[in-house]
């Protein structure tokens, strides 16, 4: 029996991680979205479907690609992200994509801002390295997380 | 033999795309990654990188400051300054730091491999927007552009630089002198000086001088734009 719970344990486990996820990165900076590339390629089942620069060319994305989930920076010429996010939540959620904010900005007031504009995550750009993995398991999972640089709040 | 590079920003995730790009070039290495300034100078002394990327925004000690620093210690040092603005005084410290490489930060995918070619080869790599500015000023001046065009500033030490950086970041005396590893009362005293040479009354005047000469930067919002009915509490 205690083999047969390790076992199962290890099967559920496995089958979490490789839980297909297809995500698009929209950040202007290419250097940005490389990195975050990179971070996001490292685990199996999840696959980086497309990248675009700008909010418009999100929401073509958004469109053409059907991602589970979109990172989306703030900060971005054409369209904002918030707007962006705004737009994607009235035309695309009926389909159950979501977004994870990944942004400059630590401010409450800035991730008020985008869970009211529809956003499930929201991560600071300078902890990615630390936050971006376990914030796009839980979003892609339908879970809040938030993040200010200090740390995770307990709002999953 | 390899080329090794240094590279030096307070985004790891900046790091990781920087290190993804400058590694598929065959013959480089990403012999050491820096979180800030201070952390930069010191693995440049203890590594010899042979090209250093310097983002400018850096806590602690900025890029100009570090570039300084690093030049300093070792004016062999080839430094590329990584920016998001070529403001035309960014340039102009660029240059007056040192800098041989200067690349936007939003160009990097494109530019920073040439521009590291360039330094490999002795040269110097510039954005057309550089190359104009020093170029106007020597077609109108006869020289290329110097500090003397620069605002007319106090001259600030390097350590009062560093010392202006840590409270405009929002340290407390306390915490600076823990940070430089010297006597609160020594940055009491420093600060006293600061304030006195350059007029300044209380760290907001102070934060106001930093973001103005360029020794901390700050995110701007952005404009958030929505129909004139929707209105936000």
């Amino acid at each position: 029996m205690k083999s047969f719970a390790k076992g199962f344990h290890e099967t559920a486990s496995e089958s979490k991680n490789l839980m297909a996820v297809r995500i698009l990165l929209v950040d202007d900076h290419p250097v940005v979205r490389q990195g975050l590339r990179t971070l996001l390629e490292g685990r199996t089942g999840w696959e980086v479907v497309g990248e675009a620069s700008d909010g418009i060319e999100a929401l073509e994305k958004v469109q053409s690609l059907h991602p589970d989930v979109v990172v989306l920076d703030v900060t971005m010429p054409r369209l904002n992200g918030l707007e962006a996010c705004r737009l994607i939540q009235q035309k695309q959620k009926p389909s159950g994509l979501e977004v994870l904010v990944v942004t400059q900005h630590d401010s409450p007031q800035m991730m008020r801002e985008a869970l009211d504009a529809g956003a499930r995550g929201y991560v600071v750009k300078s902890n990615a390295a630390r936050d971006l993995l376990d914030a796009v398991e839980a979003v892609s999972q339908h879970r809040l997380f938030t993040a200010l640089a200090r740390g995770p709040q307990a709002s999953r | 033999m390899k080329l090794r590079i240094l590279l030096a920003d307070d985004h790891e995730i900046v790091r990781r795309g920087l290190c993804a790009l400058l590694q598929k070039h065959e013959g480089w290495e990403v012999c050491g990654e820096a979180s800030d300034g201070r952390e930069a100078v010191e693995m440049a002394k203890q590594l010899k990188p042979d090209v250093i990327i310097v983002d400018i925004g850096m806590p602690h000690l900025n890029g100009l400051d570090t570039t300084r620093r690093l030049l300093e210690h070792d004016p062999h040092f080839r430094v590329i300054v990584l920016t998001i603005t070529d403001s035309d005084q960014i340039i102009r410290e660029a240059l007056d730091a040192g800098a041989r490489g200067f690349v936007l930060k939003s160009d990097a995918a494109r530019d920073l491999v040439s521009a590291v070619e360039a330094l490999q080869s002795k040269r110097m790599f510039f954005t057309p927007r550089v190359n104009d500015l020093v170029l106007a000023g020597f077609l109108e001046k006869g020289h290329a552009i110097s500090r003397t065009e620069a605002p007319n500033l106090p001259t600030l030490t390097a350590r009062e630089r560093e010392v202006t950086q840590l409270l405009a970041e929002g340290k407390s005396s306390k915490e600076v002198a823990t940070v430089l590893n010297l006597s609160t009362k020594t940055v009491e005293t420093h600060r006293s000086n600061i304030m006195r040479k350059l007029s300044l009354h209380s760290i907001r005047d102070l934060v106001v001088y930093a973001i103005k000469n360029n020794i901390i930067q700050i995110q701007m919002p952005p404009q958030i734009q929505r129909p004139t009915e929707t209105t936000v509490a």
